[in-house]
C-alpha cells in the first residue's frame, strides 16, 4: 500500500479545489442575490409609502385632516399657500363611480357572452381584441378624446342629459348643465374611463364564469331553466365574489388613470356637483401642477394627495385579496360528501 | 292539500319479485300489456363524425324502473342523456331516429327542449346542489314556472323533500346551505329538486356511485317508492344494483365501430336468469365487464 | 301524477312560458350587443389615429429635432431617441431584480418572504403610475437637483417590475423539476443550474412577459412628467458622436446622457396635444400613430409568439 500522505497535490487538483470553493461561494452569492432582490421588491412598497409620507410632512402638520374633508369653500390656492384637496377627491370619486356604474353591466354582458354564449373559436380572438383595447396608451385615448370623442359623443350626450335630468330635484344637482361646448367635463372623463376599464373587468368576469363547474349548469338546465335563467340565477350568484373582485380591480385602474382623464376633464375645480361641468381629479392636479409647483408647501400638498392615492389603491388591493381568499375557502366544500 | 301519496302507502306488487317458473310465465304475459312511457326507435347519437350509440330500440314502460347496464364506455350515459336532450349541450352532437314521449317525438325539429326538461328530470352522478339554501334549491324549479307565493312554495318544498325521503332530516334547517349536507343527503336533495317540477320521468345517471353503501341503499329504496308516481330510468355499472332495483333491464355493448348497441331488453328477472343472448349471459354472470 | 299542484304547475308553465322565452332571447342578444359595443372604440381609435396620423407623417418626422413654432417641418427625433433610451434603462433596471426575485418566489412560494414578495408585487402593480413618478422625484430628482433620464428610466422600471416578476415566476414553475434535478445530480451548483438550465427552458415565456411589460412602459406618460420632464434638444446619437470626437471618456459621455432630461413619444404627445397651434396638433397625431403602432405591434408579436410556441410544442 502506497502511503499517499506524502505526495503533494497536483496543480490540477488544487485548481479543482479552488473552483469548487468558488462555485460553492457562487451559490452563496446566488442566494444572496435572489433573496436580496426579493427584499428589494418588498422595500419598494414600503419605500414609496414612507417617502410620500415624509415628503408631505409640512403640509400634513399645517393642514391636518381638514385637508381631505368636504368643507364649504374648500379651495386650492397656491398663491396664498392654502390647500384643500376635497374638490379633487370629489372629482376622482364621481368619475370613478360613474365609470364603474357604466362598466359593470357592460363587462358582465361581455363576460357572459365570452364564457357562455359565443362559439369557442371566437372566444380567443375576441378576448385578444379586448386586451388590445387595454394596451392603447392613455395619452392616445386622451388625444382621440379631445378631438373626436368629446365633440361627437360626449357633448351631444351632455346636452341631452342636461335637458332631461338637469331639472329633476336632487338628481338634477348632478346634471346641472350646461356642458361646455368643447365637451370637457367629468362626464367625458367618466366615459373614457369606462372604455378603459371594461377590458379588465370583463376579462376577469369571463374567467370567473369559465371556472364554474359544468355540473351547476347541467343541474339548472335539467330542471328546465332557459340559458339566461341559468346564467342569472345560478352562475352569477355562484361567481359573485369573483365578479366583485373584478370590479375592485377595475376601480383601482380607474382611480390611478391620469393622462386621458386630465386631457378631457377640463381641469377646473368649480364648486359644483355636476358631472356635466369641468372637473378635476387627484391625479390630474398632480400631473398639471407638480412640475411647476409654486412653493415647497405647494409641492408637499400635491405629494400628500399622491399619498392618499397610494393608500386607497393599497386598501383596494387588500380588499380584492380578501375576496379571493374567501372564494378559495368555499371551493373545497363542493367536493366533500 | 292535494298530495295523495305518502311513503306509507302500500305498493303495487312488483312483478320481478316472483322468480318461480309460473311467475315467469305470468311476467311474460304481462310484459306486453304495460303502457309505454318512452318509445325509443332506431336512435343513434353522433358526436361530430363519431357515432356513440347506434340503432337503439327500447320501449320504456310507465311506472317502472328500467336499468341500462353494460361495460364502461358502451354509451349508457349517452342514451340516458339523449332522453332529456342533454346531449345537445355537447357541441357538434346530433341525434337520428325517434324518441317518443307519450307518443310525441322529442327529437323533432321545433320541439322546445326547455319544455322537455320539465317533463323529464335528471339526477346526476355527483350531487350538484346549488350554493343556495336547501329551501331555495328545491324551490328553484317551481319559481322558474312562476310560483312565487310563499304558502305554495312551502307546500311544494315539503312534499318534494318528503318524497325524496329527506324531509325529516332537514325540516328544521331549511335555510342552511344545501352544500353543507352529507353526500347522500345532497343527492336526495337533488332528487327532491328534480321532483319539485313534477316531471313524468326521472333519469338517474349512476345516482349512487359517489355514495357510501348506506346512502346507496336509501336511494335504491327511494326508487321503489318513486316509481308509483314516476317512470324511472337509471344507468348503473353495478349489476347487483340493477338486479335489486329495476323491473326492466337494457343491456348495451359496443360494436366494432365503438358504437353502443342494444344487445337485449326485457324484464330484469328474465335478463338475469334466462338471457337470450350469449353476450348478455356472459356479462351478467360476471365473465367480463 | 299527483293531481292539484301538478296540474297548476303545468297551466302556469304554459302561460308564463312565452315570457320566459322572450326574456331569454332578449338578454342573450343584449350580451352579444355589449360585446360588439365594447369593440367599437377599439376600431374607432385605431382607425382614426391611422387616418389622421398618416396624413401628417413623413420621413423628417423620424429624423429631425423639433423646430421652433412658426417654422414648418421638424420632427420628433428627440422623443424617439428618448423613448429608446428610457426603455433600455427601464429594462436594465427591471429585468435583473425581477428575474432574480422570481427565482426565490418560484422555489420558496410559501415562506414568509415568498408570500410577502408576491403580495408586494400585486400591490406594486396597482400603484398609480403618477405616484411612482412622485416617489422617484423625491428620491432621485430632488437629491440630484435636476430632472434626468435616469430618474425616468427607474420609474418605468418600477412599472415593468411586477409584470416581469410574475411572468418569470409562472414560467419557472412550468419548467419540469426533473430538468433541474438532472443538473443538480450532475454536481452543478444551484446558480449554474438556474442560469444555464432552468432559465433557458423558461426563456420563451420570459420574452413574452418582457415584451408585454415593455409595451406598457413605453406608453406611459405620468411617471415621466416630473422625472424625465422632456427635452427638445435631446439627441444622444449626436451627443455620443461629438463626445467621442472630442475625446471624452465613454463613462462621462454616458453619465452626461443619463443625467439630462429627456423626452419620450407619450410626453411629446401630451405636450403637443395641449398647444393651440395646428402644426403641433398634427404632429401629435403623427406621434400617436408611431406610438400606437409601436405598442400594438409589440403586443401582437408577444401573443403571436405564445401561439407559435404552443403550436410548436404540440406539433
Amino acid at each position: 500500500m502506497v502511503d499517499k500522505s506524502n505526495i503533494p497535490l497536483s496543480v490540477v487538483d488544487k485548481l479543482r479545489k479552488r473552483v469548487g470553493i468558488a462555485l460553492r461561494h457562487g451559490d452563496r452569492i446566488w442566494q444572496l442575490l435572489t433573496v436580496g432582490m426579493g427584499v428589494t421588491v418588498l422595500l419598494l412598497i414600503l419605500g414609496i409609502g414612507w417617502t410620500l409620507w415624509q415628503e408631505s410632512a409640512d403640509a400634513r402638520s399645517k393642514f391636518g385632516l381638514v385637508f381631505f374633508l368636504p368643507t364649504i369653500n374648500a379651495s386650492w390656492n397656491p398663491v396664498l399657500d392654502k390647500f384643500q384637496a376635497w374638490p379633487f377627491i370629489y372629482g376622482t370619486l364621481i368619475t370613478s363611480a360613474a365609470a364603474i356604474l357604466l362598466a359593470l353591466p357592460i363587462s358582465l354582458g361581455i363576460g357572459i357572452f365570452l364564457s357562455e354564449l359565443c362559439p369557442s373559436w371566437l372566444r380567443l380572438p375576441l378576448g385578444w381584441m379586448l386586451e388590445l383595447l387595454a394596451t392603447i396608451p392613455s395619452v392616445v385615448y386622451g388625444l382621440w378624446g379631445i378631438f373626436v370623442f368629446l365633440p361627437q359623443v360626449v357633448q351631444p350626450i351632455g346636452v341631452v342629459l342636461g335637458r332631461t335630468l338637469g331639472s329633476l330635484p336632487l338628481l338634477g344637482l348632478f346634471f346641472a348643465g350646461p356642458i361646455p361646448a368643447s365637451g370637457a367635463s367629468s362626464l367625458a372623463a367618466s366615459l373614457i374611463l369606462t372604455i378603459m376599464i371594461v377590458p379588465t373587468i370583463s376579462a376577469v368576469t369571463r374567467d370567473v364564469f369559465l371556472a364554474i363547474p359544468r355540473s351547476q349548469r347541467e343541474a339548472a338546465l335539467a330542471l328546465g331553466a332557459t340559458e339566461w335563467e341559468t346564467i342569472a340565477q345560478v352562475l352569477v350568484p355562484f361567481g359573485l365574489s369573483g365578479i366583485l373582485g373584478a370590479v375592485i380591480l377595475g376601480l383601482g385602474r380607474a382611480l390611478g388613470e391620469t393622462m386621458a382623464v386630465t386631457m378631457v376633464i377640463g381641469n377646473s375645480a368649480g364648486n359644483t356637483l355636476s358631472i356635466l361641468r369641468p372637473g378635476y381629479t387627484m391625479s390630474s392636479i398632480i400631473a398639471n401642477e407638480f412640475a411647476e409647483a409654486v412653493s415647497p408647501l405647494h409641492s408637499q400638498a400635491l405629494i400628500e394627495i399622491g399619498f392618499l392615492l397610494f393608500i386607497i389603491t393599497l386598501a383596494l388591493n387588500l380588499a380584492a385579496r380578501f375576496l379571493v381568499w374567501r372564494v378559495a375557502r368555499r371551493a373545497p366544500q363542493e367536493t366533500h360528501g | 292539500m292535494a298530495i295523495a301519496h305518502t311513503l306509507s302507502q302500500p305498493l303495487a306488487p312488483p312483478p320481478v319479485s316472483i322468480r318461480s317458473a309460473e311467475g315467469l310465465a305470468e311476467i311474460e304475459s304481462t310484459e306486453a300489456v304495460r303502457p309505454v312511457k318512452i318509445d325509443i326507435r332506431n336512435l343513434s347519437v353522433f358526436y361530430g363524425k363519431f357515432r356513440a350509440i347506434a340503432g337503439i330500440n327500447i320501449s320504456i314502460p310507465a311506472h317502472q324502473v328500467t336499468a341500462i347496464i353494460g361495460p364502461s364506455g358502451c354509451g349508457k350515459s349517452t342514451l340516458l342523456r339523449a332522453i332529456n336532450r342533454m346531449t345537445d349541450l355537447t357541441p357538434g352532437s346530433h341525434a337520428e331516429g325517434e324518441i317518443l314521449l307519450d307518443g310525441e317525438n322529442i327529437l323533432a325539429p321545433g320541439i322546445d327542449v326547455v319544455q322537455i326538461r320539465q317533463r323529464v328530470g335528471m339526477v346526476f352522478q355527483r350531487p350538484n346542489p346549488f350554493p343556495k339554501s336547501i329551501y331555495d334549491n328545491v324551490a328553484y324549479g317551481p319559481r322558474l314556472y312562476g310560483i312565487h307565493r310563499r304558502t305554495e312554495l312551502d307546500e311544494i318544498v315539503e312534499h318534494s323533500l318528503q318524497r325524496a325521503a329527506l324531509w325529516d332530516e332537514v325540516k328544521d334547517k331549511l335555510n342552511q346551505s344545501g352544500m353543507a349536507l352529507s353526500g347522500g343527503q345532497q343527492q336526495r336533495l337533488c332528487i327532491a329538486r328534480a321532483l319539485a317540477v313534477e316531471p313524468a320521468v326521472i333519469l338517474m345517471d349512476e345516482p349512487a356511485s359517489a355514495l357510501d353503501p348506506i346512502a346507496t341503499l336509501k336511494i335504491e329504496d327511494l326508487m321503489q317508492h318513486l316509481k308509483e308516481e314516476y317512470t324511472i330510468v337509471i344507468v348503473t355499472h353495478n349489476m347487483q344494483q340493477a338486479a335489486r332495483v329495476s323491473d326492466y333491464t337494457a343491456f348495451l355493448m359496443i360494436d366494432d365501430q365503438r358504437a353502443g348497441r342494444l344487445v337485449e331488453f326485457g324484464t330484469t328477472n328474465r335478463i338475469f336468469t334466462r338471457p337470450e343472448k350469449k353476450q348478455t349471459e356472459d356479462y351478467v354472470t360476471g365473465r367480463f365487464g | 301524477m299527483t293531481p292539484g299542484v301538478a296540474s297548476q304547475h303545468h297551466i302556469r308553465a304554459r302561460r308564463g312560458y312565452a315570457r320566459r322565452k322572450t326574456s331569454n332571447a332578449v338578454m342573450l342578444l343584449l350580451a352579444g350587443l355589449t360585446t360588439a359595443l365594447a369593440l367599437v372604440p377599439l376600431f374607432w381609435i385605431i382607425g382614426y389615429v391611422i387616418l389622421q396620423g398618416g396624413k401628417y407623417i413623413d420621413p423628417s418626422f423620424f429624423t429631425q429635432l423639433p423646430r421652433p413654432l412658426g417654422i414648418a417641418g421638424g420632427g420628433v427625433l428627440n422623443a424617439i431617441e428618448g423613448t429608446v433610451l428610457l426603455v433600455i434603462l427601464a429594462s436594465a433596471f427591471a429585468i435583473p431584480p425581477g428575474v432574480l426575485a422570481a427565482f426565490y418566489v418560484a422555489y420558496y412560494p410559501n415562506t414568509p418572504l415568498g408570500i410577502a414578495i408576491r403580495f408586494s408585487t400585486d400591490v406594486l402593480s396597482g400603484v398609480p403610475s403618477i405616484v411612482i413618478g412622485l416617489f422617484l422625484y423625491a428620491l432621485v430628482v430632488k437629491s440630484q437637483g435636476h430632472f434626468s433620464a435616469l430618474a425616468g428610466g427607474i420609474a418605468l422600471a418600477i412599472l415593468m417590475l411586477p409584470t416581469i416578476l410574475r411572468t418569470t415566476e409562472e414560467m419557472l414553475k412550468l419548467v419540469p423539476p426533473a430538468l433541474r434535478e438532472a443538473s443538480l445530480a450532475l454536481g452543478a451548483p444551484e446558480w449554474k443550474t438556474s442560469l444555464s438550465v432552468v432559465l433557458p427552458a423558461a426563456a420563451n415565456g420570459l420574452i413574452t412577459g418582457f415584451l408585454l411589460g415593455l409595451a406598457r412602459a413605453s406608453g406611459e406618460t405620468a411617471p415621466l412628467l416630473f422625472t424625465a420632464l422632456g427635452n427638445d434638444n435631446f439627441d444622444f446619437i449626436a451627443q455620443v458622436r461629438s463626445g467621442l470626437a472630442s475625446g471624452q471618456n465613454p463613462i462621462k459621455i454616458l453619465s452626461g446622457i443619463l443625467s439630462q432630461p429627456v423626452d419620450s413619444l407619450p410626453l411629446t404627445l401630451w405636450k403637443y396635444a395641449q398647444q393651440p397651434y395646428p402644426e403641433r396638433i398634427h404632429q401629435a397625431w403623427a406621434a400617436a400613430l408611431v406610438l400606437m403602432v409601436f405598442v400594438l405591434s409589440i403586443n401582437v408579436a408577444a401573443r403571436l409568439w405564445i401561439v407559435i410556441r404552443t403550436l410548436r410544442m404540440q406539433g
